[in-house]
């Protein structure tokens, strides 16, 4: 299937507010700007309640934005109606129609458009063989199983060719593995196709996975837009570092810098990292350290004690006590590795480079 | 994070102010007109506005006395028949019936709700009077009074307490399993577990409940008529005896508007009722029920009995109406004939052929209206859609004695003179009794998630073909339900189009009525059975139907992903 | 191909505009037939008063006699009336045919007939008609006391003979009678027992409260309480005789009586509408009922009304019946006049007095 010119989306200084219905209002998108840019797969993540889902809707038509403009391509879309924008749109909860069989409602949209039988068959066909549907035309989307109603609603969203893709959390209601395997699809799919694509997940895996570029949100606004190294390594806030990955967040206050590093005093116990920005003593910073960077081990520099021990398989994750300061710590061990189990006393080494510092607040 | 009730909006949508243009037009001009029409009538005097009738109307000690009797025959009607149809609701869902009793209840209960008017009340004078099959012949008692309270309360919760059977069931079904077996494993007795946790999940329907029955007595103008007695005067039966009787036109506008009061309230504390969050989840999922919140033997034989005792009822005095039907005259010769079978297949031939005529074009201008007004109503956001809900409901609400005359006065002058056709018999059921397929397609609409009409959108249709393609496809048993209830109910209406008929249209309840006041019963019966073996044929039919077109395609599991 | 292809277009463009024009067609049909009103010219229609099984074979005869075809439907006096006046800028009929005098006075004062002597109309005495032709009688229809013959046996009585025999305490509960609202048949009982009271009402009406007690129902029409007095369930009645002689025809068991201080009766009329749609064919629908010609068909049709022309004899039977009975006659202008005031007081204190 050739890919459509790639389009690029814009969005600026865009708002949502709605009337709740309790009555009260509540903005659900602040002032945001956003390129996509063409052919890229963007991801909106977010906790709940973020205006992640708000901003896809609104790119796609479903919610009108109380301010700013939206364009796909060259072509403002804000009061175009969802209609004609020429998107594709795949839902959280696949919204197949029911009473159609997979070639339907794959065919739908062609069939809007007043395309004849015979291209619509053809096209249907080569979609489903796409997602790996043959077969499938004439079953009811009752009898299928999510994985599969979830391609059907996939492959109707493509067969159209629109400009531009759009994702609901797609995946959020299959079980794990499927999960893991659809994504990747997915992006297979979206990297064949060429296609322009906002995803929307609260799944950070999922978001690191398959990205091209990641937003982050929160709160209505966008937190930090980049790659998933981007964000991972070098998260621009301790809500962008706790969100993306897991994070301990060690809040403390400069107790003296120097060339190169800074101590911090965490709760009493005195650390120094690495850095290249003096900061005055009793400045209060935020110290992000993630999990599998902290070295753990019989004897180490600070001395703490296990509390809680998973075996997950491939790697043990330890709550450990240091002092008054609770750390998670993640080991990838080799199989007859058994690690340390609860009560037992170990040495924890923190890193001193690859640290993100904070000035509290941020 | 979704808020509910964020319609649809399509900007530049014209079709969609047509139709809701359109909608409000047939609202104004069927709806609020007709009843403007009344209230002027009873307001004015030689083109005065007046309030000296109604004074003279509301200090009638009689017609206060029969405002009195409405009201507390309502109530009455309405704690009984709720009680009946709770524990027949109760009966059916719960105490392991068998496949067969629980068809039988459910035929029985079908009964009273299809059949035309006065066939409870001939049975009940015909048993229970001086000489009634069972006060007289049974039971030797001698002069029992058939006529006044007790009779009337009795017919008219035989009559209506199907509606609360029928309201009560789903909600006993679907509480469930789960918060009764919590509440035993915390150690409550059956009898307390009902107490405290099945009946308060059932209140808000057994309101619900007695309000229907509530405003179906205030409504009833037959039963009384033969029933009642002079000791029991109603406001319908009063308002139209006014008309009919006293040719005063006034008088009876007055009357009905005495109705329109506790109507009206009844109507809006419903909507209150039905529009809080309901805490009956109803995703009770089937299955056995846990030994321990089976009923106690002994009170699942006494509820048995009871419901079979009253479904055997119900079938003896439909016995009594075949054999009134059969018989050359009832009580003096039982000699069996097809005589009656006979005269209504002749001279009865107009009225059954205008009564079927109406009744099938009714059935799909009510049911397509039922569910266009659904979809409005229940999924577009718009300007005063709250405001078309609620007129769209009035005449459902409203006692047909109410909207039959409201009818006759607007409509036998300029500018819509369409008395004495049949458009205006049509249009009495089409916005009378649509409603309930309107009420339906919203419940059924509630069902459907809202993405699959975003998908549509998505991919490129405007709201007449999605309409078209994806949303009238799965409400169709809705449009189905709108279809056999305005069917159902012109062939057995009459407290509003018994002012409708006229010497070309005439329908065959209005003939059962002529029939009874010329006591040829016989012709009166044959008619009462004529009609409910139309309906049951044509409801069946529907039902196959609907079932064909449903099989395989609608599993309810794939409305909502 | 591409000449194939555009005929078949063409063609199902043809089909689909047949199709079209078609269902315009069935469409435009039926609301013709759905909104039409008006029938052809040699149709009469009529509000009948007179139940069906009386009406139908006259109206047959009529047709075969003359060629005109009748579309009646029967209402009762109350229900007849109130629609003529309903309908008064729009009539729907042409002919009220059957039913007590009163309620065609009480029409004249609507205002909704149209005055015609017919051609019997020289021939008819006095009572029979109104002076100014607004309506003429076609039968006469005297009150009866009906009774049900067990019921006597039981309670060890003759059939009443007298109106105050009606008082018994035998009776209570068991009397049905009609009620004034609908009724004209109660309409003439009560001037009945106001003429034999000698139009003193307070006596009047103080025998008729005392009646109530006995009075098991106030039915909606006439002959209401006919078949409850036949099947036992009441004990007797008061009706006109044309129900009570039905009733007997029937095969109930019951007696007819009449009170030795007289009992009214009331005179059974045809008028024609004012603004009718067809009043030549009305014109001619009252001829012919008003003359010999309808009213001979009464006696063979065991249909049991006096005839009111004076050149048709009762039938035996029914002379019979009516030998020795003493009918009074009311002053129908009075009672035209009186009407409204007698039965609105007969509402108050008769029938809400309990």
């Amino acid at each position: 299937m050739p890919a459509a010119t790639s389009v690029a989306i814009s969005l600026r200084d865009v708002s949502a507010a709605f009337r709740s219905p309790e009555g009260a209002d509540v903005v659900a998108v602040r002032c945001i700007d956003l390129e996509v840019r063409p052919g890229e797969l963007l991801t909106l993540l977010g906790p709940s309640g973020c205006g992640k889902t708000t901003t896809l809707r609104m790119i796609a038509g479903f919610q009108e934005p109380s301010g700013g403009e939206i364009l796909i391509g060259d072509r403002d879309v804000t009061r175009v109606p969802a209609n004609r924008r020429d998107i594709g749109f795949v839902f959280q909860s696949y919204a197949l129609f029911p009473h159609l069989t997979v070639h339907d409602n794959v065919g739908y949209g062609l069939r809007v458009r007043r395309r004849p039988s015979a291209e619509i068959q053809a096209a249907v066909d080569e979609v489903l063989t796409l997602v790996g549907l043959e077969g499938m035309a004439k079953r009811f989307p009752g009898e299928l199983s999510g994985g599969q109603q979830q391609r059907v609603a996939l492959a109707r969203a493509i067969v159209i060719r629109p400009r531009v893709l759009l994702f609901d959390e797609p995946l959020s209601n299959l079980d794990a593995k499927l999960r893991v395997e659809m994504r990747t699809e997915i992006q297979r799919l979206q990297r064949t196709l060429g296609i322009t694509t906002v995803y929307v997940t609260h799944d950070q895996e999922e978001s690191m996975a398959i990205s091209d570029r990641i937003a982050v949100m929160n709160k209505g606004r966008i937190v930090q837009i980049g790659t998933a190294e981007d964000l991972y390594r070098r998260p621009a806030s301790v809500f962008a570092a706790s969100f993306l990955g897991r994070a301990n967040i060690l809040a403390g206050i400069v107790r003296d810098s120097d060339d190169g590093g800074v101590t911090l005093d965490v709760r009493g116990i005195p650390l120094r990292f690495l850095c290249d920005k003096p900061y005055p003593a009793g400045t209060a910073l935020c110290a992000v350290v993630r999990p599998e960077t902290i070295g753990i081990g019989k004897d180490g520099p600070l001395p703490g004690e296990v509390i809680s021990r998973m075996y997950l398989g491939e790697k043990i994750e330890y709550v450990v006590h240091v002092a008054r300061l609770v750390l998670q710590i993640v080991r990838y061990g080799a199989p007859e590795d058994d690690g340390f189990s609860p009560g037992e006393r170990v040495g924890v080494t923190l890193p001193a480079s690859c640290v993100q510092l904070f000035a509290a607040g941020d | 994070m979704k808020y509910a009730a964020i319609g649809l909006r399509l900007r530049g949508d014209p079709l969609r102010w047509v139709v809701i243009a359109g909608i409000w037009l047939l609202l104004f001009l069927f709806v609020l007109y007709p009843l403007g029409c009344l209230i002027a009538r009873a307001f004015t005097d030689q083109g005065g506005v007046t309030f000296a009738s109604v004074a003279a109307t509301l200090t009638n000690p009689n017609h206060l006395r029969a405002l009195r009797n409405s009201l507390i025959l309502a109530t009455l009607v309405g704690a009984i028949g709720t009680l009946a149809g709770f524990l027949f609701a109760f009966t059916a869902e719960r105490t392991d019936l068998t496949h067969r009793v629980r068809r039988l209840l459910d035929f029985a209960a079908l009964l009273p709700l299809i059949s035309p008017p006065f066939t409870t009340s001939i049975a009940f004078v015909f048993s229970f009077g001086p000489k009634g099959l069972i006060t007289h012949d049974l039971l030797g008692l001698q002069n029992a009074q058939v006529y006044g309270w007790n009779s009337t309360v009795a017919a008219e919760a035989l009559t209506y307490f199907p509606l609360a059977f029928l309201a009560l069931r789903p909600l006993i079904a679907s509480i469930g399993n789960d918060l009764e077996e919590a509440a035993y494993s915390l150690g409550g007795s059956r009898w307390q577990v009902f107490r405290t946790v099945t009946l308060p999940l059932c209140l808000p329907g057994i309101a619900n409940a007695f309000l229907l029955l509530f405003a179906a007595s205030l409504a009833d103008f037959a039963t009384p008529l033969i029933l009642a007695g002079n000791n029991l005067p109603v406001l319908p039966t009063d308002a139209f005896l006014q008309i009919t009787g006293m040719f005063d036109l006034k008088g009876g506008a007055v009357l009905s508007l005495l109705l329109l009061v506790p109507a009206a309230l009844v109507f809006f504390t419903q909507r209150w009722l039905t529009g809080r969050r309901s805490y009956v989840t109803i995703t009770g999922k089937g299955g056995a029920r846990p030994q321990a919140a089976k009923v106690a033997r002994w009170l699942r034989c006494l509820l048995w009995a009871a419901c079979i005792g009253l479904a055997a009822f119900i079938g003896y005095l439909y016995a009594l109406l075949v054999y009134a039907s059969s018989v050359v005259a009832f009580g003096a010769n039982s000699a069996p004939t097809l005589e009656h079978y006979r005269v209504i297949f002749t001279e009865g031939i107009p009225a059954i052929k205008d009564t079927l005529i109406i009744a099938l074009i009714s059935m799909p201008l009510g049911g397509l209206y039922g569910v266009v007004v659904g979809y409005l109503v229940g999924r577009m956001r718009f300007a005063g859609r709250q405001a078309l809900e609620l007129v769209s409901m009035i005449n459902y609400a409203l006692p047909g004695t109410i909207v039959g005359i409201g009818y006759l006065i607007a409509f036998n002058d300029e500018p819509l003179a369409i008395t004495g056709t049949a458009a205006i018999i049509i249009a009495c059921y089409v916005f009378r009794y649509s409603p309930t397929g309107t009420r339906t397609t919203v419940a059924l609409l509630a069902q459907v998630d809202r993405s699959i009409e975003e998908a549509s959108f998505s991919l490129g249709a405007g709201t007449l073909t999605t309409f078209r393609r994806v949303m009238l496809p799965l409400i169709l048993p809705a449009f189905f339900a709108g279809l056999g209830a305005v069917f159902i109910r012109a062939m057995t209406a009459i407290s509003a189009t018994i002012f409708l008929v006229s010497i070309n249209w005439t329908l065959i309840t209005v003939r059962i009525l002529e029939n009874m006041t010329e006591l040829s019963l016989g012709p009166a019966a044959a008619f009462s059975v004529f009609v409910i073996a139309v309906v049951v044929v044509v409801t069946s039919v529907l039902d196959l139907v609907l079932g064909r077109m449903m099989g395989g395609t609608l599993q309810p599991s794939a409305l909502r992903t | 191909m591409a000449g194939k292809q555009a005929t078949a277009g063409r063609t199902v463009g043809r089909a689909r505009q047949d199709r079209l024009t078609r269902r315009a067609f069935v469409a435009s049909s039926l609301a013709t037939l759905l909104t039409a009103r008006a029938k052809a010219a040699d149709t009469v229609k009529a509000y009948s008063i007179w139940p069906e099984n009386y009406a139908r074979p006259m109206m047959e005869a009529f047709e075969k006699a003359s060629g005109i075809h009748v579309n009646f439907i029967r209402f009762s006096s109350g229900e007849a009336l109130a629609r003529v006046v309903a309908e008064k800028n729009n009539p729907q009929v042409d002919v009220l045919f059957g039913g007590p005098v009163e309620t065609f006075t009480a029409g004249q004062g609507q205002g909704v007939f149209e005055a015609y002597k017919p051609a019997a109309w020289s021939e008819l005495p006095a009572r029979f008609k109104d002076a100014n032709g607004l309506w003429t009688a076609i039968a006469d229809d005297p009150l009866v006391f009906m009774s049900n013959t067990q019921f006597l046996a039981q309670h060890n009585l003759y059939a009443p003979a007298s109106w105050d025999d009606l008082l018994d305490p035998a009776y209570s509960g068991m009397i049905q009678m009609a009620d004034a609202r609908t009724s004209g048949t109660a309409v003439t009982r009560i001037f009945s027992i106001l003429q034999v009271h000698d139009r003193n009402e307070d006596e009047a009406f103080a025998y008729m409260k005392k009646l109530r007690k006995n009075v098991q129902v106030y039915t909606k029409s006439g002959g209401g309480g006919t078949l409850p007095v036949g099947l036992g369930q009441a004990g007797a009645g008061i009706f006109f005789i044309v129900d009570a002689l039905f009733t007997r025809q029937k095969g109930y068991d019951v007696q007819i009586s009449f009170p030795r201080e007289g009992i009214g009766s009331a005179a059974e009329c045809i008028a024609l509408i004012k603004g009718a749609k067809n009043p030549d064919a009305g014109r001619k629908l009252i001829d012919w009922a008003t003359s010999p010609a309808m009213q001979s068909l009464l006696a063979p049709n065991k249909i049991n009304f006096i005839p009111a022309h004076p050149a048709v004899k009762p039938d035996p039977a029914l002379a019979a019946v009516l030998a020795g009975a003493k009918i009074i006659e009311i002053d129908d202008t009075w009672a035209g006049a009186n009407r409204q005031r007698i039965i609105e007081r007969w509402i108050a204190e008769v029938l809400n007095a309990s």
